[in-house]
């Protein structure tokens, strides 16, 4: 079942037209939506929530309308916004069964499943402490938590990593990743930072002025362009690009020691290697490029997205 | 033994129906609104006239204790218009814990922008305003209509003569009145609080929005000399309501006698007016036009 | 001019807010170029950038940057720009307003200033009809942007930027870095605090990583690196049969720790002598004795430092 059904979506803010015409069925896991500033993404994750209504088309979560099943929806959606949100004068417990009991939990299954929770994201003590007192991590924490209480089925999350340092954020991005591997859960990530989403999504949405720019399988376009190649070096990078070519394969050299080259099939790193010997070379880097997100990005803001139409790469 | 593994594991109970979600809003309002130890105050500092009224009505019942107390003072009467200064007692000191607890139930909600992730849940915005609603509703029928139907039952209980019967309508009367009034209430409140960042100010408006006009409408009577200016003048206007729905003697003079289709129609302008405000606040995202 | 003068200096400065701690007894020498400055919140970076911007005084040492100090306010804030994290502008004011107002407290002429804030606006890339609207109606990404023109418009030396690509989409964080690789090229100071470490890599000439108020480590992330002895140099080798070139490598007695990669088709090589490692890597390649898929240094990078040296709780390992 798609998770996420999108035709001919159009919403109006304002009296300006922010989504125009979204068409697309999302199936994944995981689906990170990117996108310029203003391209709607807000909106569209509003629209799901069913805080704006569309005034044409319409948007679909797990089969129910978001015009006319908004409360069926809600109740299997977790939300967690980008900005902060909470109620500062609660502990923190006290805030997850209150959004856990206003999901539909009896009040007994509203605490236990808040605690579970809070232990699953990582709050400790903490809990028992006013949220107004909290950090900033904590608090991201906190609506993640919230977000989970009552076991939904999607989970949308806007910007997770949003102001965390390092460590927090690679915490964040493992939770997410067992999330997913736990496998009830289906998520909608929002991010302006591709590496959290090439690290947690399959499938992305990407957005343009408020039409579908691209939607891909991160996996499936991962495993064309295999035979690029990227170099660090230190020695004589010319003399090494030149019996390269010699050799039949594109290449070309920058500073730093980089070099960036297009082996075709009947040649394998083994004949790099001699080569570099060769030449006195040494080899310190090899890295095979795949078509990465950022790549996928920026062909998708280039490209002009048709209106209504579904565009794949 | 075994190694236990904590992880997320999906929630497969039972779910309460949706029209109860509206219920736990009121719990949660409720509880937020009595922990603390001021609302307590107030509480009871607005249930110690129905002590003093008590008395009375147990001295106007009983001729020893008058005799001794009152040394051959006029007579006291229970009637409409000892219900009427009740009720007026009581329904102000519902505006003061009007202007305390309204604040408390929204503006905590308001302050970290809640709203978002309230609204996620489902409950609507009507479900939510309905829910502090009720909770404020709930708490100011404790000092309203609940003791003073207790007073009538007392008087009933003690009066000599049989008297409920045929004084029913001043039952009705009061738990109308009553209802109206905390109906009314609850509405300004909250919609107050939802228009104003801080809490004391929420209070101090709260008031203002009920006396300040009052001023205004009597600076209007004395320039130019109608009686219209009471319109904007709350307590004139709720004692005049009261006064007929209880059917006790009016007590100001004929020519500034109110229309009660006036009073109603200022009273449902002004809940309109409410209803717009919340409307506006209340929203799980600002649209910021231009 | 003083060659000492394009540098940012702190000699020896502390900051405590009361019993507080911003920062600890911190030197340091900044040259131009782009300086990152990485660590924990609450680690003391925003202390840090409020000390070089002369907004908070130190509670002892001295800070000096490009020669000048906050006495000298009138040049002092000539200087410098600051683009602070946070988010908060007078209400009521359009985007052409604020600059505006930046600008003419450096006591410019009107037309100056406009002519410096429509070429601010135009460097970041914000368009002409977001200068006439009013900042509470702009988007994330836009206020983060007119908070950068606000710190470049009047043409610093040093600019201060506290996490500046917040908020921005990934084409708008491009576009800022080439920004701040071509200012700094034009020979400025540019000090930046990120939590993004790979966008860190990408242009910083030189790190500064704080925690607890305390500098634990400073300088170019390869030297940096080099220094951080206990542990050594980790490679991460993708090839065909990981065991053979691990028995190999701890034959030649090149490797300190070998530890095979999850999915079974790669090692992480510990070694102490990097030439020698990759000289004999080479080798056994040329030998074709396992095919060689890909070479990466799994450390070399301000990631794996931010984690040997401040580790998981915020705290000096």
């Amino acid at each position: 079942m798609n998770v996420i059904e999108l035709d001919g979506l159009q919403v109006q803010l304002g009296g300006r037209v922010v989504l125009d015409g979204l068409t697309g069925e999302l199936r994944g896991k995981a689906v990170g939506l990117l996108g310029p500033n203003g391209a709607g993404k807000s909106t569209l994750i509003n629209t799901l929530l069913g805080f704006h209504m569309p005034t044409r088309g319409s948007a679909k979560v797990f089969g129910r309308d978001t015009r006319s099943e908004r409360a069926l929806i809600r109740q299997s959606v977790g939300y967690m916004p980008e900005n902060d949100s909470f109620i500062g004068n609660m502990t923190g417990v006290r805030f997850v069964r209150y959004m856990a009991e206003l999901a539909g939990l009896p009040a007994a299954e509203a605490l236990e499943r808040a605690h579970e929770a809070l232990f699953y994201v990582g709050l400790g003590e903490v809990r028992y402490r006013k949220i107004s007192t909290y950090s900033l991590g904590m608090k991201q924490l906190i609506k993640l938590a919230q977000a989970l209480a009552h076991g939904p089925r999607l989970l949308i999350l806007d910007e997770p990593t949003n102001g965390l340092d390092p460590m927090a954020r690679q915490r964040m991005i493992q939770t997410l990743q067992e999330i997913r591997k736990e496998g009830s859960i289906h998520l909608l990530i929002s991010s302006h930072l591709l590496r959290d989403i090439d690290q947690t999504c399959d499938e992305v949405l990407i957005l343009k002025d408020g039409r579908v720019a691209a939607l891909c399988n991160i996996e499936e376009e991962r495993r064309s362009h295999r035979n690029f190649i990227e170099l660090e070096a230190v020695g004589p990078t010319e003399k090494f690009c030149e019996t390269l070519r010699g050799i039949g394969c594109e290449c070309a050299s920058f500073a730093g020691g980089r070099i960036k080259l297009v082996m075709p099939d009947r040649i394998e790193s083994r004949d790099l290697y001699v080569v570099a010997s060769q030449t006195g070379l040494q080899i310190r880097r090899i890295h095979r490029r795949r078509d990465s997100l950022e790549d996928i990005f920026m062909r998708a803001m280039e490209a002009e997205p048709a209106r209504g139409e579904l565009v794949r790469l | 033994m075994s190694v236990y593994k904590h992880e997320y594991r999906a929630y497969t109970g039972p779910l309460t129906p949706l029209w109860a979600r509206v219920g736990v809003i009121v719990r949660y309002a409720f509880a937020e609104a009595w922990s603390t130890r001021i609302t307590a105050t107030l509480f009871t500092l607005s249930v110690a006239p129905v002590i003093v009224y008590l008395v009375g009505i147990y001295l106007a019942n009983n001729q020893l204790a008058r005799t001794l107390i009152m040394r051959g003072s006029p007579m006291l009467t229970i009637d409409a218009g000892y219900f009427l200064k009740v009720l007026e007692t009581q329904s102000w000191l519902a505006l003061v814990l009007a202007a305390w607890i309204a604040p408390r139930l929204v503006s905590f909600d308001l302050a970290d922008n809640a709203l978002p992730i309230l609204l996620s849940h489902p409950i609507s915005r009507f479900g939510y305003v309905l829910g502090k609603l009720l909770a404020l509703f709930a708490c100011l029928s404790l000092v309203t209509w609940i003791p003073c139907l207790l007073l009538f039952a007392f008087q009933g209980y003690s009066s000599a003569q049989p008297w409920v019967m045929a004084n029913l309508r001043i039952a009705g009367g009061v738990l109308a009145s009553s209802l109206l009034w905390i109906a009314f209430l609850s509405i300004l409140g909250l919609a107050l609080s939802s228009w104003v960042k801080w809490r004391v100010v929420a209070t101090g408006i709260i008031f203002a929005v009920v006396f300040v006009p009052a001023g205004i409408g009597g600076i209007i009577t004395g320039i130019l000399r109608t009686k219209w200016g009471f319109l904007l003048n709350a307590p004139v206007m709720m004692t005049q309501l009261w006064q007929r729905i209880l059917g006790a003697p009016p007590t100001m003079q004929g020519d500034l006698y109110l229309p009660s289709t006036a009073i109603v129609t200022v009273l449902l302008l002004v809940c309109a007016a409410c209803v717009l405000m919340l409307n506006a606040r209340i929203r799980a995202r600002e649209v910021v036009r231009g | 001019m003083n060659p000492m003068n394009d540098r940012i200096l702190f000699e020896n400065v502390s900051k405590f807010y009361g019993e507080v701690l911003g920062v600890n007894r911190v030197s340091l020498s900044i040259a131009p170029g782009v300086s990152t400055i990485v660590g924990p919140n609450g680690s003391g970076k925003t202390t840090l950038m409020n000390l070089m911007t002369g907004l908070v005084q130190p509670s002892s040492g001295r800070v000096s940057v490009l020669g000048l100090t906050p006495a000298d306010a009138d040049r002092f804030f000539r200087q410098v720009g600051y683009c602070t994290q946070f988010d908060s502008f007078p209400r009521r004011l359009t985007g052409m307003d604020f600059l505006m107002d930046a600008l003419l407290l450096h006591g410019m002429s009107e037309s100056e200033a406009f002519r410096l804030a429509r070429e601010a606006m135009e460097r970041v890339r914000l368009s002409d009809d977001a200068a006439g609207r009013r900042i509470e109606g702009y988007s994330k990404g836009m206020r983060q942007k007119i908070r950068l023109a606000q710190a470049i418009a009047h043409h610093p030396h040093v600019l201060v930027l506290d996490e500046p690509l917040n908020g921005l989409d990934p084409m708008a964080r491009a576009e800022s870095l080439a920004l701040f690789q071509e200012l700094s090229r034009q020979g400025m100071h540019l000090i930046i605090s990120s939590h993004i470490l790979d966008e860190v890599d990408r242009i910083s000439d030189r790190v500064i990583l704080i925690t607890g108020g305390y500098i634990v480590a400073e300088g170019d992330i390869h030297q940096v690196r080099r220094e951080v002895r206990d542990k050594p140099l980790q490679v991460l080798i993708r090839c065909d049969q990981p065991e053979r070139l691990a028995s190999r490598m701890f034959t030649d007695n090149h490797c300190v720790e070998a530890r095979l990669h999850p999915d079974g088709r790669g090692v992480f090589l510990r070694t102490g002598d990097i030439d020698e490692f990759y000289r004999l890597l080479n080798a056994i390649a040329v030998e074709g004795l396992v095919q060689i898929e890909a070479v990466a240094p799994a450390d070399d990078d301000t990631r794996a430092i931010y984690q040997y040296l401040i580790g998981s709780d915020g705290s000096p390992s």
